[in-house]
């Protein structure tokens, strides 16, 4: 490699190992590879996922591409459907990524008619399984179709699953969904076949602002709350990380959430619940009522009919 | 109902592209009412299989949905 090749190398942060492969054309498959693309060497036995960070999104949809044309899932609601620039409409059994686009309102609720110079009154964001750390559809799958994988994310097995479909209401944010083509469940696999061949998800491969980055959860945590205190101090107040550990999203017994965000706005702007709960919690409530109920009416009975034979 | 014949190239879940002999490839998704599992495409995209497919449009989608699925030939 000439000097000057050297330097335009290290100008941009290329990883060391990426001097190996000046080829554009391969022999075969790089060993690892994501640590080239995104700096993270995949592991069987450690948590993986994606931090989101909205700020960054430009709303090119390359994310959406990118996880139609890895995971051969067909173009859907094929139309316009005249929300503004979003046409994708939400997640569904074929689409595993949607960028969501939202118009910000004025204080009185209407679009503002006046900007200030350099301002966006777009709101983007690429929304996706959260892979939670308690997933609520992995608890509700009577086949152990959903399974934890060994990069703890959650994937659904389709030679196992019977297309029950509890998974669907399940889950907090709406994200699972039947395909009735099929009849099966389907949801984002966090690329399961590509972190198996140490290749780093496609949407995040794709993505060309780095909105969306892949790696292990521990360190996109701490690399989140950075950018949430360099956004602050340039006066971003609104700027804050929903599904890190402790915080908005992860409430409900959820945990954390594996794929997590950071927000300008509150959860509800981009179509995200602000306290989302795991059903499971439900449970003991709903049975030890249910037990007083029966109890109430055993009770109830008993007295009518002892009263009636004196 | 049309039939397809073709190479399967690409497998994912139940989902296969299948590349016919003018090179065009089209996405097919295996119907529930199919005599086929999902598990079992993947053995023909490595044996890169010649199969016919029997399908319908997909509605309000971009692929086929196959009802039937016979191999013709196996080639590795």
């Amino acid at each position: 490699m000439s000097v000057t090749a050297e330097r335009s190398v290290q100008a941009v942060h290329v990883h060391p190992r990426a001097r190996d492969y000046p080829g554009s054309f391969l022999d075969g498959v790089i060993p690892n590879e994501s640590e080239l693309t995104c700096g993270t060497r995949i592991e069987p036995g450690k948590s993986y996922g994606f931090f989101t960070d909205t700020t960054l999104c430009i709303g090119c949809k390359a994310c959406e591409v990118a996880c139609k044309e890895w995971n051969a899932l067909p173009a859907d609601s094929v139309g316009f459907t005249g929300m503004s620039y979003d046409n994708t409409g939400g997640l569904s059994a074929n689409t595993w990524r949607h960028v969501a686009f939202i118009e910000k309102r004025g204080p009185t609720g209407t679009r503002q008619t006046d900007q200030d110079a350099f301002q966006s009154g777009w709101l983007m964001m690429s929304d996706v399984c959260k892979h939670c750390h308690n997933a609520p559809c992995l608890e509700a799958c009577p086949t152990g179709a959903l399974f934890r994988t060994e990069f703890d994310t959650v994937v659904v097995q389709q030679d196992i699953c019977n297309g029950c479909g509890y998974c669907v209401p399940a889950c907090p944010f709406g994200v699972v969904d039947l395909n009735p083509l099929d009849g099966k469940a389907h949801k984002c696999t966090l690329c399961y076949d590509r972190l198996k061949g140490g290749l780093e998800p496609a949407c995040a491969k794709a993505c060309p602002t780095d909105s969306i980055q892949f790696g292990e959860v521990p360190e996109l945590q701490a690399r989140a709350e950075q950018r949430v205190e360099q956004l602050q101090s340039l006066g971003v107040a609104g700027a804050h990380l929903y599904g890190a550990p402790g915080g908005e999203g992860a409430t409900g017994g959820l945990g954390h959430l594996n794929a997590f965000f950071l927000l300008t706005e509150r959860p509800e702007t981009y179509g995200l619940p602000p306290a989302p709960t795991r059903p499971a919690n439900r449970v003991a409530p709903g049975l030890l009522a249910g037990l007083a109920t029966m109890a109430g009416l055993a009770l109830g009975a008993l007295a009518l009919l002892g009263g009636g034979r004196r | 109902m049309r039939t397809l014949e073709g190479i399967v190239t690409v497998v994912q879940e139940g989902r296969f592209l299948l590349t016919t002999d003018d090179g065009s490839t089209h996405l097919l998704i295996l119907s529930h009412a199919a005599a086929a599992e999902p598990h079992q495409l993947a053995a023909l995209q490595r044996a890169q299989s010649r199969v016919r497919a029997t399908c319908r449009p997909a509605p309000d989608l971009i692929g086929w949905v196959v009802r039937r699925l016979d191999v013709l030939e196996a080639t590795a």
